[in-house]
């Protein structure tokens, strides 16, 4: 257990350090190589598995927005919401800010969840001890949103026992059993799911949690830095992003790979290969709807209706439609 | 379709009641009436239940436009499942205006992505047995807000809308191969019942 917590405690100490030291010395890029990343606290796992060979400094989005505003020497900046880009854009310090991923807002509490939280309406409760983001930081206003939505924040916040500069420093905390439970991103909880249990918070209350990336303007390595967005925006830094419990920013549209058999008659059944089936919500051959069954995310099976005629499958779920030739008889 | 209630009406509940916010029929179109620009809020609580309702909405309209796209459903169900989808998006309309109408912007479709069990819309069987169990909890969750909430000018309209969604139970539990009607006294949700069951769509 000790050697998973020591990374959140390492974590937090370097977004203590950043809150309260202002910009940092610039990074020796001649012994990392790649660019300089200032990116959210809640990316510290899953930046470096896109590309290890950059600077990362990892911290509250608001705080690293004020290190690039007063000079601090970053390429590019991630930030875990839209707002700071938006608002370095405007002032000229950043390069327009492009959406990349997004998340949701958990509680975690230990596993050995000494309060008895099965839900967030028990944080209400007297007595139990909750670590939440400072309101400064965008994990901390995420929380005070969702709560005033779900109309609890008054009786959360009498609760609340310490506010930390990070999500990091509050999976810290319920990691050690300091709290009884901390406001963090999913992210955060899917890093480490073996010290933490996930308490759901309502999609009805969640807010919308969408993060932007922008190339610094004073940034020496443009051309660097704009190869490394289309990375991150790239179907495998995507997959990468979703692997650590992020959202991606649209879900997938299916697509087809194979037809068995390639052709039937009305009453057989066929079996479809390809991706992102779940989530199907029709299927037609030739325009006319067929009865199918949902077998795995990669697998369908659908009967060939008696009324249809040669043409194409199509397949479709909530993000749109894949389709392929299929012949009748 | 809903009796109109006229404006009139509406103030006249809102004079009183006390309070600033009415909800009536769809068939109104704005529902939300403020007796004095004054007094345009609503107790925390009471928007907390109201922005559940427009999250249990959200999932019922959801479900009924996939399980239409399905098209697994014979003609006398799917004409039910295109009623009960108007009626979901009526309710929408006014609970979400009891939102605007205190300046708060209401979740909307694509703000909540929903999830479903495998084989929900396979047969029309499965649609109409899920679709019975969700309005059983929208019902639920009605109910409890009727309870909860502290602003009685927004009871009568929420009880309208529950006897609506009372009707989707009865009629998808008999297409399910169940009874039509059961219990004399439906259950309510408290906001977290509610909360939890509903979360269970949620992807």
């Amino acid at each position: 257990m000790f050697s998973r917590i020591v990374p959140f405690l390492a974590i937090a100490a370097v977004c203590a350090s950043l809150a309260a030291g202002g910009a940092s010395a610039r990074p020796d890029r001649s012994a990392a190589g790649g660019i300089t990343v200032f990116a959210g606290s809640s990316m510290t796992a899953v930046l470096p598995q896109i590309d290890p060979s950059n600077t990362y400094s990892f911290g509250s989005s608001t705080a690293l927005g004020t290190q690039i505003t007063n000079g601090a020497p970053a390429d590019v900046l991630m930030s875990a919401n839209t707002t700071v880009p938006a608002s370095l854009y405007a002032a000229g310090v950043v390069e327009k800010p492009v959406n990349f991923t997004r998340n949701t807002l958990a509680v975690v509490v230990p596993k050995s969840n000494p309060a008895g939280i099965k839900s967030i309406y028990d944080l209400t409760k007297p007595g139990v001890k909750i670590a939440e983001a400072a309101s400064t930081v965008p994990v901390g206003s995420y929380t005070v949103q969702v709560l005033n939505q779900m109309g609890i924040n008054t009786a959360v916040q009498a609760n609340v026992v310490t506010k930390e500069t990070s999500d990091a420093n509050v999976v810290a905390k319920v990691a050690l059993g300091q709290v009884d439970a901390g406001f963090v991103y999913l992210s955060d909880y899917v890093i480490d799911p073996t010290h933490l249990t996930l308490i759901k918070v309502p999609a009805w209350a969640q807010p919308k949690i969408t993060y932007a990336m922008a190339v610094v303007t004073k940034s020496p390595n443009q051309a660097a830095a704009e190869a490394w967005m289309k990375k991150v925006l790239s179907p495998a830094g995507q997959a990468i992003f979703v692997k650590n419990g992020f959202l991606p920013l649209t879900a997938p549209v299916p697509t087809i790979a194979k037809v068995a058999p390639a052709h039937g008659t009305p009453g057989a059944t066929v079996m479809l290969t390809g991706t992102n089936f779940t989530g199907t919500i029709a299927v037609t051959v030739a325009g006319v709807p067929a009865k199918f069954k949902y077998v795995s995310p990669t697998k369908l099976t659908f009967t060939v209706p008696a009324k249809a005629k040669s043409g194409s499958i199509t397949v479709t779920n909530p993000s749109g439609k894949a389709s392929t030739p299929f012949t009748v008889g | 379709m809903s009796a109109p209630i006229t404006r009139g009406q509406l103030l006249s509940r809102s004079a009183k009641g006390g309070a600033a916010l009415l909800v009536g029929g769809a068939a109104l179109g704005s529902l939300v009436e403020t007796a004095s620009a004054a007094s345009t809020t609503l107790p925390t609580g009471d928007l907390a239940y109201v922005r559940l309702l427009v999250g249990a909405e959200l999932l019922a309209s959801d479900f009924y436009s996939t399980a239409l796209a399905a098209a697994n459903a014979k003609p006398a169900v799917t004409a039910y499942l295109k009623r009960a989808y108007a009626n979901e998006q009526e309710h929408y309309t006014s609970v979400a205006q009891i939102l605007s109408g205190v300046g708060v912007t209401p979740a909307v479709s694509g703000d909540i992505d929903f999830s479903y069990p495998d084989g929900t819309f396979a047969t029309q069987h499965s649609i109409a047995k899920f679709a019975a169990g969700l309005e059983t909890t929208i019902l639920g969750a009605y109910l409890g807000a009727i309870d909860g909430i502290q602003t009685d000018t927004l009871k009568v309209g929420l009880a309208r809308i529950a006897a609506n969604e009372a009707q989707h139970v009865g009629y998808f539990s008999a297409a399910a191969g169940g009874k039509a009607f059961t219990l004399s006294f439906p259950q309510e949700l408290t906001i977290d019942e509610a909360s939890n069951a509903l979360d269970a769509f949620t992807a």
